[in-house]
C-alpha cells in the first residue's frame, strides 16, 4: 500500500502544560513507514497558522494526515478546509484528540501518559493508511416551496419571515382561517402522507375530497396545540374548563368569566399526574392582573408546581401579590382533584403548609393547552419520532431547538409543548428563518460517511429496514437491500445489526476500528 | 518486576460520548491511564466481532460508552448498542469468561463526573479478573 502521510503537532494542545516529550512524539512519527512530513504548527484551529503546513503538503504530494491536537470538532472545519486546498480529502485526515484523551486527564503520571501519546499515534498512523477518500454529492432541490402545517400564532410568524427570507410559503390549514402572513393558503386541507427526503419533500395533500401532491423543499409543523390528547381525570371531571386564551379572548371582548376563577397548571396528556410545564407564565399572571383590575370583587387562585415568569415579567408577582390573587403551589406528588360529590370544588394539596384546600371556582382556566392530537398523524406521516409526553422530538434542545431529527423539517409552537403566544411567535420565526436558510442552499449535499450494501451478501432479512432510525436503506429491484444516501446518517445501526455482515460504513469500517483497536492495546501504559 | 497494568478498552459514541470525555478532561478531573478510547459514530455501530476481538487482543475489560437513551443522538442508537453488549455478555457465559468484563454506559454530554466513574469501575474489574489468557500462553 502507497501513502505519504503528514504528521502534524499542536503547539498548544500538545506542549502546554509541558508534560509529554514531544521531541520524542516527533521522532517517533518521522521514523514510521510513509510519513514524508512532520510539522508543528500554533493552534491548528486557526486556518491562518495552517499556510506552511498545507504548502508543505503540496510539495510533498501528500495524500493523508495526522493531526495531534484536541477534540475532533473543535479544530475539524479550519482543518478540513486548508487541507483541501492541497488537494486532501476530508475523509483521509485522523485528528487524534492528545490533550482532552491523553494530556490534561493523567497530569499527575507523565510516564503513562507519554506511553499512551506515543500508542495513540501509532494506531492513528494504522488508521490513516486505512482510511479511504469519500466524496460528498449534491441534488438541486426542485422547488422553493416551504410548506407550513398550521396557521396559528407559530405558523403565520414562520410564513412571514420565510417569505421575507425569499422562501415561496404554503400554508395548509385543517379549518377554515384568514391570515395576513404573506404566500398561499390552502384552508380545509390536511396533509395524510409524504415522502422523500428534505429538500425535495413529496407531501400528498387531502383537500375536500381530492387527493394531491404537493412538492416541496422543507417543511414547518406548527400543528399547536388541543385539547384532543386531554385523558385526565382532571379534564374529565370539568368539560368546561377553558384554556387561558379563550378567557383572554373572552375579556377583551367584554365578558368577564363568573364566580371565583382558579388558574391551573395544564395537565398532562397521559393523564396520569401533572407535568412540571416548562412554559412562560408570564400570560397567566398578566391575564390575572387584568381580571382582578376589571373585577375586583372575583376571587382569582393560581394554582401551579412550578412557576417562571420570564426577566422583567418577574414584577407581575408583586403586582398580583398586592392586588390580592392567591397563589397555591402543590407538591408533585398530589395531583389536584375535582371533588366527587361537589363538581366546582378543586382539591389541592398545598406544598407549603401540607394542608388540603378545596378551592371552590365559577371557572376553571387551564394556563395553556397540550399537544394537539394531530401531531401524533403528523408525526406519522412525516416520520418524526414522538417524545414520551405526545410532542415531536427536536433535534437537540438545546443546540437546534426547533429542528426534527430529520433535515428539512422543522417543528416551532405549541407542538413541542405548552407556551405562550410570545414565545409560540419566536418559535416560529425560529423555525421560518432555519427552513428559509434551508431552502437558499438551492442542493442538499449528502454522502461521505454513509453505509453501504454489498449486494452479493445481502440475504433480504429486511433486519436494516427494521432498525433504521431514518429509513435510509430499502429493498431495491434487484430483491436487495440498498441505501438511499440522502437519508443516511452515517450512524451505523444497520452495520452493527446486519446478521449477513453485508453493510459496511464508510471511514468505519470493522478492520479499521479493529487494526486501531489492536494497537492501542499493544501499548504499555 | 512491576505491577501488570489493566487493559480497558472503551468504544465511545461520537456525540454525547465523547463530549463528556471532553468535559471531563477540561473540568480537570483525573482518571486512570490504562482506558484506551476507539472512537465510532454511535454506539450502535459496535458489533460483538468488535469486542470479542479487543478481548482476544488482550483486553481485560471492554465497555461501550454512547448517549442518554432518551436523548440519544442517533434515536435509538444507544439501545442498539446495549442490546448488543447483552449479547455479548451471554456469549462469554457460555465461553467460561466472566460476564462482568464488559459493561455498556450512557453518559449526558454535560456530566462531567460520570466518566471518571465509569473507568474506575471497569479499571477495577480489569484487576480482580486479571488477564482472560495470562501474558505467555497467548497465540
Amino acid at each position: 500500500m502507497k501513502a505519504s502521510i503528514q504528521v502534524v503537532i499542536c503547539n498548544c494542545c500538545v506542549c502546554m502544560p509541558s508534560l509529554l516529550d514531544v521531541d520524542r512524539l516527533i521522532r517517533m512519527a518521522s521514523e514510521a513507514p510513509m510519513v514524508v512530513s512532520v510539522r508543528t504548527a500554533d493552534a491548528v484551529c486557526d486556518g491562518k497558522n495552517l499556510s506552511e503546513v498545507v504548502k508543505e503538503a503540496k510539495e510533498r504530494e501528500v495524500d493523508r494526515a495526522v493531526v495531534l491536537a484536541c477534540h475532533k470538532h473543535d479544530v475539524s472545519p479550519a482543518l478540513f478546509k486548508s487541507y483541501g486546498r492541497a488537494g486532501v480529502n476530508e475523509y483521509m485526515i485522523e485528528v487524534v484528540n492528545i490533550r482532552e484523551e491523553v494530556l490534561l486527564p493523567h497530569l499527575a503520571d507523565p510516564a503513562r501518559a507519554q506511553s499512551k501519546a506515543e500508542t495513540k499515534l501509532a494506531a492513528a498512523l494504522v488508521r490513516v493508511v486505512l482510511l479511504k477518500p469519500l466524496a460528498k454529492s449534491s441534488e438541486a432541490m426542485r422547488t422553493k416551496n416551504v410548506v407550513v402545517i398550521g396557521a396559528g400564532v407559530a405558523g403565520q410568524a414562520a410564513a412571514r419571515v420565510a417569505a421575507v427570507a425569499g422562501a415561496h410559503t404554503i400554508m395548509i390549514e385543517k379549518t377554515g382561517k384568514s391570515v395576513k402572513a404573506p404566500g398561499v393558503l390552502l384552508n380545509n386541507t390536511q396533509v395524510i402522507g409524504a415522502k422523500g427526503y428534505g429538500g425535495n419533500i413529496t407531501l400528498r395533500i387531502e383537500a375536500g375530497q381530492k387527493e394531491e401532491e404537493l412538492e416541496c423543499a422543507a417543511v414547518i409543523v406548527a400543528t399547536g396545540g388541543g385539547w384532543g390528547t386531554l385523558k385526565g381525570p382532571l379534564a374529565k371531571a370539568c368539560k368546561d374548563a377553558i384554556p387561558l386564551y379563550k378567557m383572554y379572548e373572552q375579556m377583551q371582548s367584554g365578558s368577564l368569566p363568573s364566580g371565583p376563577v382558579v388558574i391551573v397548571d395544564t395537565p398532562d396528556p397521559t393523564g396520569k399526574t401533572m407535568k412540571v410545564q416548562d412554559y412562560a407564565w408570564d400570560d397567566a399572571l398578566e391575564t390575572a392582573i387584568d381580571l382582578k383590575k376589571r373585577a375586583p370583587s372575583t376571587e382569582v387562585y393560581v394554582v401551579f408546581q412550578e412557576m417562571r415568569a420570564f426577566g422583567l415579567s418577574e414584577l407581575a408577582y408583586k403586582e398580583a401579590a398586592e392586588l390580592g390573587i392567591k397563589f397555591v403551589r402543590y407538591d408533585r406528588s398530589a395531583t389536584p382533584k375535582i371533588d366527587s360529590k361537589e363538581p366546582t370544588k378543586l382539591v389541592v394539596k398545598d406544598f407549603s403548609q401540607g394542608e388540603l384546600l378545596s378551592l371552590r371556582f365559577g371557572t376553571l382556566v387551564f394556563a395553556s393547552i397540550p399537544p394537539n392530537k394531530d401531531n401524533e398523524e403528523m408525526a406519522d406521516a412525516l416520520r418524526i419520532p414522538m417524545t414520551m409526553e405526545g410532542s415531536m422530538r427536536r433535534g437537540s434542545i438545546q443546540r437546534w431547538p426547533v429542528t426534527t431529527p430529520r433535515p428539512g423539517v422543522f417543528v416551532c409552537g405549541s407542538a413541542l409543548f405548552p407556551k405562550s403566544r410570545e414565545v409560540a411567535k419566536v418559535e416560529g420565526e425560529a423555525a421560518g428563518t432555519m427552513a428559509a436558510e434551508f431552502v437558499r442552499r438551492g442542493a442538499i449535499e449528502f454522502g461521505g460517511a454513509v453505509a453501504e450494501v454489498s449486494q452479493e451478501k445481502c440475504s433480504a432479512c429486511l433486519t436494516c429496514i427494521r432498525t433504521c432510525p431514518y429509513e435510509a436503506p430499502f429493498i431495491g429491484t434487484a430483491s436487495k437491500a440498498e441505501i438511499r444516501t440522502q437519508l443516511c446518517q452515517g450512524c451505523g445501526m444497520c452495520v452493527g445489526i446486519c446478521p449477513s455482515k453485508a453493510i459496511d460504513l464508510h471511514h468505519y469500517t470493522d478492520d479499521q476500528i479493529a487494526a486501531e483497536t489492536k494497537v492501542l492495546l499493544g501499548g504499555d501504559f | 518486576m512491576s505491577e501488570r497494568k489493566p487493559k480497558v478498552v472503551g468504544f465511545c459514541c461520537e456525540r454525547h460520548g465523547a463530549d463528556a470525555v471532553v468535559l471531563t478532561a477540561r473540568t480537570g478531573k483525573q482518571y486512570d491511564a490504562s482506558v484506551r478510547l476507539v472512537q465510532v459514530p454511535c454506539t450502535g455501530r459496535v458489533d460483538g466481532i468488535h469486542i470479542l476481538e479487543a478481548l482476544e487482543k488482550g483486553a481485560d475489560a471492554v465497555f461501550v460508552l454512547g448517549c442518554l437513551e432518551k436523548n440519544c443522538y442517533y434515536d435509538t442508537g444507544s439501545i442498539e448498542g446495549r442490546k448488543r453488549v447483552g449479547y455479548v455478555k451471554s456469549m462469554l457465559a457460555e465461553a467460561g469468561i466472566e460476564a462482568e468484563r464488559v459493561e455498556m454506559f450512557n453518559a449526558a454530554s454535560t456530566n462531567a463526573w460520570a466518566f471518571p466513574e465509569i473507568v474506575s469501575k471497569m479499571v477495577e474489574v480489569a484487576k480482580r479478573f486479571g488477564p482472560i489468557v495470562p501474558e505467555g500462553e497467548r497465540r
